[in-house]
């Protein structure tokens, strides 16, 4: 669980406009070159990659009394409290820093890429061109000098709010209850348990999975528990089969 | 392209690592004594060449020591390179002396087995459905060990290594079976890549003729060699579709 004192992101959907004002502010500040994107039909006209740490995803369709919503979500790095992208990293390049915040030491990392395929929310990414993984840093050059993150700072609607996790995490779940008595029953908080608590958390007025956000996405630990649980009984099933094969072989006097 | 995908670097090490790796724990099954040494030779090559691979496929080539300035064995990756390099060591260790003291076997046997299982739980410790919705990636890796490293035995005139690549070869055919089912539900985009889609060609590529065709001579004891070589190809197939299609949807 994120500690009450921990750097935090509150994004509410129920706010949000879809303007990008926070993508565009996060290249910005960060110095990330414009991406090229393409028309597949809808707003969502990009996918994150290493010179893309935040985007908003664009969702349409009709809800239960048929009708139509059109919803934006932030996708970005999580901030996992059990990160992934940590747990993975050989190298220890990829870690937690003061206040909850995940980022890569870039003088450290070898470029591996396994934080890229651990992710379960797509959020690291490989430079080709610096040969190391980039992501979301919260804006940490930001925050520990007391400002807020850039993608915060360019909100106009307030659907972005930096803080303490504690606050936020109260202020989501108010947010919450006055959603569900304005009619949107399926409102809830997206974040509270993902990966160990996450310090970036949601208000959504739909299901998670309208928005496809994993739901109870597994840890690293038990993931690769359960690996090297299977890996054992596989070693031991096949190791033994070979021999029991290698002694009847034996027996029939073999072959060759 | 969005570049960073894990490559056919890592699909030849996978298939070269196992095949060397897979040679010599078949090699321990039998008493020969020169089989052994041969295996033991095919493992430190697959291993020294694995690595040197991987090193290559790194971001930072030159930063590889970074791995073992670190513990961190809740990282597959650590581990991996660590039992990568205890192996390397173990194998060089045993292929030096003319006697070779049973407790190195032993160490260099687990060591090995280590080197080619948990490349299926570095894969299953992802976040791509392909790879880790079923616990069968280890299964499919030692098996498609064993089967190509007793071909590659048995190209080596090790003829009783045969019966091992036969009976391997069906197990590995069942698991794969059993894989595509038991991720269908997660990784459909994938599975119907390898069915019907971009990687259409290695799937069916290496049911027919890494699988089926060598099966059906292995089983009549018909061209030994032939069989060999289409198991290994097969191997290396496998692993790049693997591979592969677990990365379908990342790369746009």
């Amino acid at each position: 669980m994120p500690r009450a004192e921990d750097y935090a992101i509150l994004f509410d959907t129920s706010y949000c406009t879809g303007c990008r004002a926070c993508q565009v502010g996060c290249k910005q500040w960060n110095d990330l070159p414009a991406t090229e994107t393409q028309n597949r039909g809808s707003y969502d006209s990009l996918e994150l990659s290493a010179h893309t740490w935040l985007k908003m995803s664009f969702f349409e369709g009709l809800d239960k009394e048929g009708e139509v919503y059109w919803d934006f979500v932030r996708t970005s790095c999580m901030h996992c409290t059990e990160a992934a992208c940590v747990e993975a990293c050989p190298t220890g390049a990829m870690n937690y820093r003061e206040g909850g915040v995940v980022t890569v030491d870039q003088d450290w990392c070898i470029g591996c890429r396994n934080c890229v395929q651990a992710c379960p929310y797509d959020a690291v990414h490989y430079d080709e061109e610096k040969g190391v993984v980039q992501k979301c840093t919260l804006c940490y050059d930001r925050i520990s000098n007391g400002l807020e993150p850039a993608c915060v700072k360019a909100c106009p609607t307030g659907a972005l709010r930096f803080g303490r996790y504690g606050e936020l995490r109260a202020a989501a779940e108010k947010r919450v209850q006055a959603l569900k008595a304005d009619g949107f029953t399926d409102a809830n908080v997206y974040g509270l348990k993902e990966m160990g608590g996450t310090h970036v958390i949601y208000v959504l007025l739909r299901h998670p999975s309208t928005y496809d956000l994993p739901l109870n996405p597994k840890t690293q630990k038990e993931k690769v528990a359960v690996g090297w649980l299977s890996a054992g009984i596989a070693a031991a099933t096949l190791g033994g089969l070979s021999w029991i094969i290698a002694r009847r072989e034996e027996l029939s006097g073999g072959e060759s | 392209m969005n570049g960073g995908e894990w490559g056919i670097y890592i699909v030849l090490y996978f298939w070269l690592a196992a095949m060397g790796g897979g040679a010599f724990l078949v090699s321990l099954l039998g008493k020969n004594s020169s089989t052994q040494r041969l295996g033991a030779w095919m493992a430190f090559l697959g291993v020294v060449v694995g690595a040197l691979l991987l090193i290559v496929d790194l971001g930072q080539p030159l930063r590889f020591w970074h791995l073992l300035a670190s513990f961190k064995p809740i990282s597959v990756m650590w581990l991996g390179s660590a039992v990568l390099a205890l192996d390397g060591l173990a194998l060089f260790l045993l292929l030096l002396l003319k006697e070779w003291p049973r407790w190195l076997v032993w160490t260099a046997a687990i060591l090995t087995l280590l080197v080619v299982g948990y490349t299926g739980v570095l894969l299953m410790a992802t976040a791509k459905p392909f790879w880790a919705a079923s616990p069968l990636m280890p299964w499919l890796f030692l098996a498609s060990a064993y089967t190509t490293g007793a071909a590659l035995l048995a190209l080596f005139g090790e003829g009783r290594a045969h019966q091992i690549a036969l009976w391997m070869g069906l197990i590995e055919g069942i698991l794969l079976l059993l894989h595509l089912i038991w991720t269908y539900p997660a990784a459909a985009r994938a599975v119907r890549a390898l069915l019907t889609g971009e990687l259409a060609w290695a799937f069916w590529g290496f049911v027919l003729f890494g699988l089926l065709v060598p099966l059906f001579l292995e089983a009549r004891r018909q061209s030994p060699v032939l069989a060999a070589v289409l198991v290994l190809l097969g191997g290396l197939l496998l692993r790049y579709f693997i591979v592969y299609a677990g990365q379908i949807g990342y790369v746009i």
